[in-house]
């Protein structure tokens, strides 16, 4: 059961400012503030606005963290209130408690910055605490102690599948009965000279804005923030009375296994397949997908291929959108983020839009509900996560359990 | 052959599978078997070997990437300017 979630994006923090904006068709893309954007062509990306970690972080250690970290502290510390969780948790519990929140790249600025002094300022050292601000492991090892979750806790990494491999793993361990609660997503914060002219490098990027399946689409745009989720065995949150949000139903998971860029249909579709198998639901069932849906040539004419091949007809009466369109490609959080949104989606029966979808693809032929939300019953949501590599993971949600 | 047209089919061998194939002015980049990541790779070498910068985007369907000789043609096109806007400069 999804009993929390917290969300950092360049919507806004917080689950209602980034529901709000959704609805509004917001786009959170905008000219880059947080860095010097000289001798780059790219100089667009997703950054999190007016974000002020002492707003919701009090202890100190994370107050020093990584960027990335604090978003994470953030996310989760909205998801375990709303859970209603007590913490620290106590002693008895806090084996039987998971914290798997992983990252793309970890603090990625950091090390940028520490090099920059090393290589560029002849420091003669880096700030002491530059390795754990830098491992990707450290958003879920703080996050651990904040809450006292002493069970198992690391970071998962897969690309821009990553919060969508944690969220599933970590149902998986309470499915399986290892643990019985779990924070589980992602956060990104990679936002920095470097890597835009890594990025830029690969030839994806647009310069001018993120529009999945429409025609005039040329490319993802960067983002980064943080999406995690509390997921709670349905005994235990019901017993406790926590607010139950939505039931985690199916996951999937696959690697295409053939190329580090191009991405395969039978990966993508596999996973989808997985997950509904898992789920056991029929294609039809699924009311509404929150695609990966990036805006780059390749994904968004493979993932419509992808659906078509699993839904069939029932393809045509679903509701599909890429919320990229307004957050931006949040990397390893992606995931996180999106499956709020379709989580949201399920308790408000609400559509949120691809914005900028002016003219779509010939190619791209589903309803991606176009430049606005749209008010329809969702009781059956999927979130779909294809990263670099052809690593794909797939999640369905659904109501609360009556 | 000019010397910038030999040195980019140099980087073109470099990331061909099968770089004892024939390759001339009007060979098409599809012939080479060279995939999108070939062509980001190619266009950085292309850029560091010439000092220059190629606005490519892997998501657009790019004239100057359709053959050999486009490629060379292309590449000419921003040392010229690149020299025209340093004399001016």
């Amino acid at each position: 059961m999804v009993t929390g979630q917290g969300v950092v994006t360049p919507l806004g923090t917080g689950v209602d400012k980034f529901w709000a904006a959704m609805q509004r068709s917001d786009c959170g893309i905008r000219e880059v503030q947080s860095f010097d954007t000289e001798d780059l062509y790219i100089t667009i990306a997703g950054e999190v606005p007016d974000f002020d970690p002492r707003e919701r972080l009090q202890s100190k250690q994370l107050l020093l963290a990584d960027k990335y970290s604090q978003y994470a502290g953030c996310a989760a510390h909205e998801a375990v209130t709303q859970a209603k969780l007590e913490y620290p948790i106590k002693d008895s519990d806090s084996y039987r408690a998971a914290c798997i929140i992983g990252s793309g790249v970890g603090g990625l600025t950091t090390l940028e910055f520490s090099y920059k002094m090393l290589f560029k300022e002849n420091k003669r050292a880096t700030h002491p605490l530059t390795l754990l601000k830098a491992i990707g492991s450290s958003a879920s090892a703080h996050v651990s102690i904040e809450y006292g979750i002493k069970g198992p806790t690391f970071g998962l990494v897969s690309a821009c599948a990553t919060a969508t491999h944690s969220i599933g793993m970590t149902y998986r361990m309470i499915r399986e009965g290892l643990v019985d609660v779990g924070l589980a997503g992602a956060a990104e914060a990679s936002l920095n000279w470097g890597a835009t002219r890594a990025w830029q490098a690969m030839r994806v990027l647009s310069p001018d804005g993120l529009w999945p399946f429409a025609k005039k689409r040329n490319g993802t745009v960067l983002a980064e923030g943080a999406g995690i989720l509390m997921l709670e065995e349905y005994e235990r949150a019901k017993d406790r009375g926590a607010p139950i949000l939505a039931e985690l139903m199916g996951y999937g998971m696959t690697a295409d296994a053939a190329d580090m860029v191009n991405p395969s249909i039978d990966g993508a579709s596999t996973a989808m397949q997985q997950a509904l198998d898992d789920s056991g639901l029929a294609p039809s069932d699924i009311d509404y997908i929150n695609a990966h849906g990036t805006g780059t040539m390749v994904n968004d004419i493979n993932e419509t291929r992808a659906i078509k091949r699993v839904f069939g007809n029932a393809a045509n009466k679903l509701s599909i959108s890429s919320t990229k369109s307004m957050h931006g490609h949040c990397l390893g959080a992606g995931g996180g983020i999106e499956a709020v949104a379709a989580i949201k989606a399920i308790g408000e029966n609400y559509v949120p839009p691809t914005a900028g979808l002016d003219e779509p693809d010939p190619e791209c032929d589903l309803d991606y509900t176009a430049n606005t939300g749209k008010a329809r019953e969702v009781n059956y949501a999927m979130s779909n996560s294809f990263a670099f590599g052809g690593l794909n993971a797939v999640l369905v949600f659904g109501p609360p359990p009556a | 052959m000019d010397e910038v047209a030999t040195k980019i089919i140099e980087i073109l061998r470099k990331n061909m599978k099968d770089p004892s194939k024939a390759v001339a002015l009007e060979t098409p980049l599809s012939e080479l078997e060279i995939e999108s990541l070939d062509l980001a790779v190619i266009v950085f070498d292309i850029e560091d070997t010439f000092g220059i910068e190629i606005p490519y985007n892997a998501n657009e369907e790019v004239e100057a990437f359709a053959t050999v000789g486009s490629v060379v043609d292309r590449v000419k096109g921003i040392i010229a300017e690149s020299k025209a806007s340093g004399a001016a400069a």
